[in-house]
């Protein structure tokens, strides 16, 4: 597995006396986008917190590139090329669109040329004529474009979303895919999670399942959608690809 | 040239010819003069208080110290003030970066609460270390001739203009700070620290940063302060009403996190405190500060978000459409 820029081993994180992640293992590998699924409460939003850091391991092991990771703060992380987009939006809402993108550019470069970046990325997710306007005053889809520019300004090699394509319609998401497609193109590793499975099925791929914090599945989309536990746990149904 | 830079050039202009219309040995100047100290103090506190959104009830602490270092190193080895100062000043921001620590993590009152505490507890030592501060009775800066090099006069008129000069260097610290690079990264922080540090920034770095900046200038006003009075005790210095509270409360209520905010904040506040107590304390006792705090309330009913705010908006709508 040496050619694994995520590679995460027994990972477990306990709140308290909640068990949010047990023992999960999986690896991506460069250039691959790689889908989360499970039921609400499986533990994808946990998972994405503990491996950029917000949330403290509790046991196990996170291998950026090779090296571990697990423990380090967000900051750290992110400098080491790991970052993400926020389930529910945590732009900075008082802040202009082009200087919420503007400080996470700023870790890498000066202001000057952190500025440029910032345009550079709103352009590329579709945003570059509302630069000026305040981030609070933009529409849902819009925030999560802004999340998706700001975390591409860090200049990442591995980028976890997390539900960015949560309220936009088909046009949208299929606007959005294409991006996300690009990125990869770009050399960029990509975890998504997502409970549109149309996106998650034609997006990904590789496809990793949790339920109640365990992994239950491993694999291709479509070993994926027959695998009966899957199927059982999560999509209720068999999918229809 | 932005309207806020002719706006401040007027302004300078202003100051720096009015005390030629005034009686320099005179009671308005000397209002004028602390009006300008505490404007420069609360444009310090504002770069914690207002770009870090952390609201300190503790930078007494500061210019306590500030204040009691370069008289300390005055009395006891005539070293001058301008020395006591830069001492004063690395002292203030080694404690700032000391309270850091602890109070890293805290939020909102919390972390008002644990400075408040950090404030008090240097007041209480001030007060039970009289070998060192002269204790309750206070201490004073031995007399001396005028002199620059002393920083004593027998006139006003050029500690005025010290504060003036003070007042200018702080709020541009303060406004370079806030268009710099850890301007946007405290901005970032005070609106979701967790976001912040996933895109990078280094929430616990650029918060004691910008508590060192602050507390380090506090100090340094502190001195200035003692030399401009020649004589304190820990109340007045490290006291929670006097210093403390009052800083945090003129710049939220000219405008918290803006230049300007502090300097109208102080230009409203001292003013109408000494009218308060000049034209009612010989009345019925109390009733100035019955006075003084119902045209607080009134004004922070009016105005919530500072007294700078709606011109602030009006900039902003300007701006917006000058990029367009």
């Amino acid at each position: 597995m040496t050619d694994a820029v995520l590679a995460v081993a027994n990972l477990s994180k306990q709140f308290g006396g909640l068990q949010a992640l047990r023992d999960v293992s999986f690896t991506v590998a460069a250039g691959e986008i790689l889908g989360l699924i499970g039921p609400n409460g499986a533990g994808k939003t946990t998972l994405f917190n503990t491996l950029v850091g917000i949330h403290k391991v509790s046991a196990g092991s996170i291998r950026l590139e090779g090296r571990e990771i697990a423990g380090r703060k967000p900051h750290r992380i992110a400098a080491l090329g790991l970052t993400k987009t926020f389930q529910n939006v945590a732009l900075f809402m008082d802040m202009s669109v082009l200087d919420n993108v503007l400080v996470g550019a700023l870790l890498r470069q000066d202001l000057r040329s952190a500025r440029v970046t910032a345009a550079a990325c709103l352009d590329r997710v579709g945003l570059g004529a509302v630069l000026h306007k305040r981030a609070g005053d933009l529409s849902f889809p819009e925030r999560a474009r802004v999340e998706l520019a700001r975390a591409l300004a860090t200049g990442p090699r591995v980028i976890l979303l997390d539900e960015v394509m949560a309220a936009l319609n088909a046009v949208e998401m299929d606007a959005i895919m294409g991006l996300i497609r690009s990125l990869r193109a770009d050399g960029l590793t990509i975890i998504v999670v997502e409970h549109h499975m149309r996106a998650i099925m034609t997006l990904c791929d590789r496809i990793v399942v949790l339920n109640f914090g365990q992994k239950i599945a491993e694999g291709s989309p479509a070993a994926i959608a027959r695998d009966p536990q899957v199927v059982r746990a999560y999509l209720g149904r068999e999918y229809q690809a | 040239m932005r309207p806020s830079l002719v706006l401040a050039a007027v302004a300078l202009t202003v100051a720096a010819l009015l005390p030629l219309t005034l009686d320099p040995a005179g009671y308005l100047i000397r209002v004028l003069t602390v009006t300008l100290l505490f404007a420069a103090m609360s444009q310090a506190w504002n770069i914690v208080g207002g770009l870090a959104n952390q609201m300190s009830l503790g930078h007494a602490a500061f210019f306590g110290i500030g204040a009691y270092t370069s008289t300390i190193l005055l009395v006891n080895y005539g070293l001058s003030p301008w020395i006591g100062m830069l001492a004063g000043a690395a002292l203030g921001a080694a404690f700032a970066a000391l309270v850091s620590v602890p109070t890293m993590g805290l939020r909102g009152h919390y972390f008002a609460l644990a400075t408040l505490a950090f404030g008090e507890v240097m007041r209480v030592i001030a007060n039970s270390w009289p070998s060192l501060t002269g204790g309750p009775a206070g201490i004073s800066v031995p007399f001396a001739p005028d002199s620059l090099l002393m920083l004593q006069f027998k006139s006003t008129l050029p500690y005025y203009y010290l504060m003036l000069a003070a007042l200018v260097l702080v709020t541009a610290v303060f406004v370079v700070t806030k268009a710099g690079a850890l301007g946007y990264r405290l901005r970032a922080v005070k609106e979701n620290p967790d976001a912040a540090e996933v895109v990078g920034v280094d929430t616990a770095r650029v918060k004691t940063i910008a508590a060192v900046m602050s507390g380090g200038i506090m100090a340094a006003l502190g001195t200035a302060y003692a030399q401009f009075t020649f004589f304190f005790d820990p109340e007045t210095v490290f006291g929670l009403g006097p210093i403390s509270i009052r800083v945090a409360l003129i710049a939220i209520l000219g405008g918290i996190g803006t230049a300007a905010g502090p300097i109208v904040g102080a230009f409203v506040i001292i003013p109408l405190e000494e009218l308060a107590n000049s034209w009612l304390s010989a009345g019925t006792a109390g009733l100035s500060q019955l006075v003084y705090g119902i045209l607080l309330m009134l004004i922070i009913l009016v105005q919530p978000r500072g007294l700078v705010a709606p011109v602030e908006a009006l900039a902003a709508r300007w701006r917006t459409r000058r990029a367009r």
